[in-house]
């Protein structure tokens, strides 16, 4: 945890985020370490907006049926997804999941988001293509707990949040400090150079194939 | 999870009343089948062909007045087979099956319907890896001005195959409809694992025409399954560890292609249909 500074009023959260497994299918883990005084954040619900790049995409269906199975909390996707998309066909999407309480520190919270690469256009020279995350923005709502806002910017998220009364409460945005300002996601693609050689052999073969198959069925078939 | 079993079951029920004579069944069948997934309606001309032949086949292999008997068909051939009482019923019957279906969903669901079951299927490009041959060279031409050209050439030998096919065999109209799906299938553009439930559904209808050893058999079985693993191993490490596995498996693509051929060819060789043999004088 950081250190308290007496003088200082604001503190940063420090967030740090992590791509696990390998290949085209990760788990994006965000944790947010609140750098908040009061102890009374129960009542707060705290969520990470992320900025996926096109290079990368979650599966909404795979979402909501984590969410069913009560494996993840809620998460929110601004547009429709195209699953099947390569990245030069697809767009920017931002992600708003609802993160809950880690119980390896006090205010510290965190969140784990099903990601999948997608196809992006073969390359020249290098057979990897790279896809750069920025860090989460970490917005919060307090409804039912009394803590002081002076440090955080109000934000627009269109995304719930009421208390006990059950009228919608403010979004603020919390400033904070990520460990890293990026994260990489590298991605195989096709080599542009094996074009000629891809097309003439596959062509070829197909090519070949049907014909053996076709003086097959013209010598054992039978024609009328 | 798909719902193929469903698509087989219609399908194999319209092949079984189209053999006992029920064609309003069939095409009741068929039409659901075509409204379910699309694939079905290539079975189309080998179903017309089977039935203008039962038609006329009764009448022995030199009847006179016999129409068709051209070696290819020619217009005049293809005319007499639309204007066939069986193939006319049966295209009525399934085509306003298809359409009431079509339009009672249009009425549900509107446009998103018809989008998603038909129109999406003409603009898709799914340049993923799949078991399809084609599958990198589409994927790497994806954006280039070849691209339309190449697909066309993709599409040439398929529509070909199967047309041929159709002619050869359509008077085993199961043995027929499994050599053309798996034609279709093995030489289509995009192909995946749950393809092959199209033509292993008419598998079992079809092997006691077929005169193979139990040892070929089970070879041609074994060699399907290692062509599968074959493109499966380098995929693997592609889309779960990320290494950079494309030319393997384009490679493994192109292989499972031979081995389908192999068998598709070895299949059609020992083909023996005993009806046809009896009925057939030694011809050219």
């Amino acid at each position: 945890c950081g250190i308290l500074d007496v003088q200082a009023t604001c503190q940063d959260a420090i967030v740090t985020q992590q791509l696990l497994q390998e290949g085209f299918h990760r788990d994006l883990l965000m944790k947010v370490e609140l750098g908040i005084m009061e102890e009374d954040i129960g009542g707060c619900t705290v969520a990470a907006r992320i900025r996926l790049p096109p290079g990368i995409y979650v599966d909404p269906y795979e979402l909501a049926s984590l969410y069913q199975h009560n494996l993840t909390k809620e998460v929110l996707i601004s547009d429709a997804v195209d699953v099947e998309a390569p990245e030069y066909l697809a767009t920017d999407l931002v992600v708003l999941t609802y993160m809950k309480p880690d119980p390896q520190c006090s205010r510290c919270f965190r969140a784990a988001l099903p990601v999948h690469g997608r196809y992006h256009r073969p390359a020249e020279n290098n057979g990897e293509a790279l896809v750069v995350l920025k860090s989460p923005e970490v917005l919060i709502c307090c409804c039912d707990s009394r803590v002081s806002t002076e440090c955080w910017k109000p934000s627009e998220v269109e995304a719930p949040c009421s208390g006990r009364n059950d009228y919608p409460c403010q979004w603020y945005s919390i400033k904070h400090k990520p460990v890293y300002e990026e994260l990489i996601l590298q991605v195989p693609v096709g080599l542009r150079q094996h074009n000629s050689l891809v097309c003439v052999v596959t062509l070829l073969s197909t090519v070949l194939c049907s014909s053996v198959i076709l003086a097959a069925v013209c010598k054992y078939g039978h024609f009328s | 999870g798909n719902a193929e079993a469903l698509v087989a079951l219609l399908v194999l029920a319209a092949l079984y009343y189209v053999e006992g004579g029920s064609l309003g069944k069939a095409a009741a069948c068929y039409g659901l089948a075509v409204h379910v997934k699309i694939y079905p309606l290539t079975y189309a001309l080998p179903i017309a062909l089977h039935l203008q032949s039962k038609r006329h086949g009764g009448k022995g292999a030199t009847g006179a007045g016999r129409r068709g008997k051209a070696r290819f068909p020619s217009v005049g051939y293809l005319w007499q087979l639309f204007l066939n009482r069986d193939v006319l019923l049966f295209g009525t019957v399934a085509g306003s099956v298809l359409a009431a279906l079509t339009i009672a969903f249009y009425y549900l669901y509107g446009w998103e319907f018809l989008e998603h079951a038909y129109l999406y299927h003409l603009t898709r490009r799914d340049i993923r890896h799949n078991f399809s041959p084609y599958f990198y060279m589409l994927y790497l031409t994806a954006e280039s001005k070849w691209s339309f050209v190449l697909g066309l050439a993709a599409f040439l030998p398929q529509l070909l195959l199967l047309l041929v096919v159709s002619l050869a065999f359509y008077r085993d109209l199961a043995f027929c409809c499994f050599l053309h799906t798996a034609v279709f299938v093995s030489f289509n553009k995009v192909c995946t694992s749950q393809y092959f439930v199209w033509y292993l559904c008419l598998l079992p209808l079809v092997i006691p025409s077929i005169r193979m050893s139990w040892r070929r058999g089970v070879l041609l079985l074994s060699l399907w399954f290692v062509g599968q693993g074959l493109w499966l191993a380098p995929a693997y490490f592609l889309e779960f560890k990320g290494y950079n596995t494309f030319l393997l498996i384009w490679l493994a693509g192109l292989l499972f292609l031979f081995i389908n051929s192999f068998i598709l060819i070895q299949i059609i060789s020992h083909y023996r249909k005993d009806a046809q043999v009896v009925e057939k004088p030694k011809q050219q």
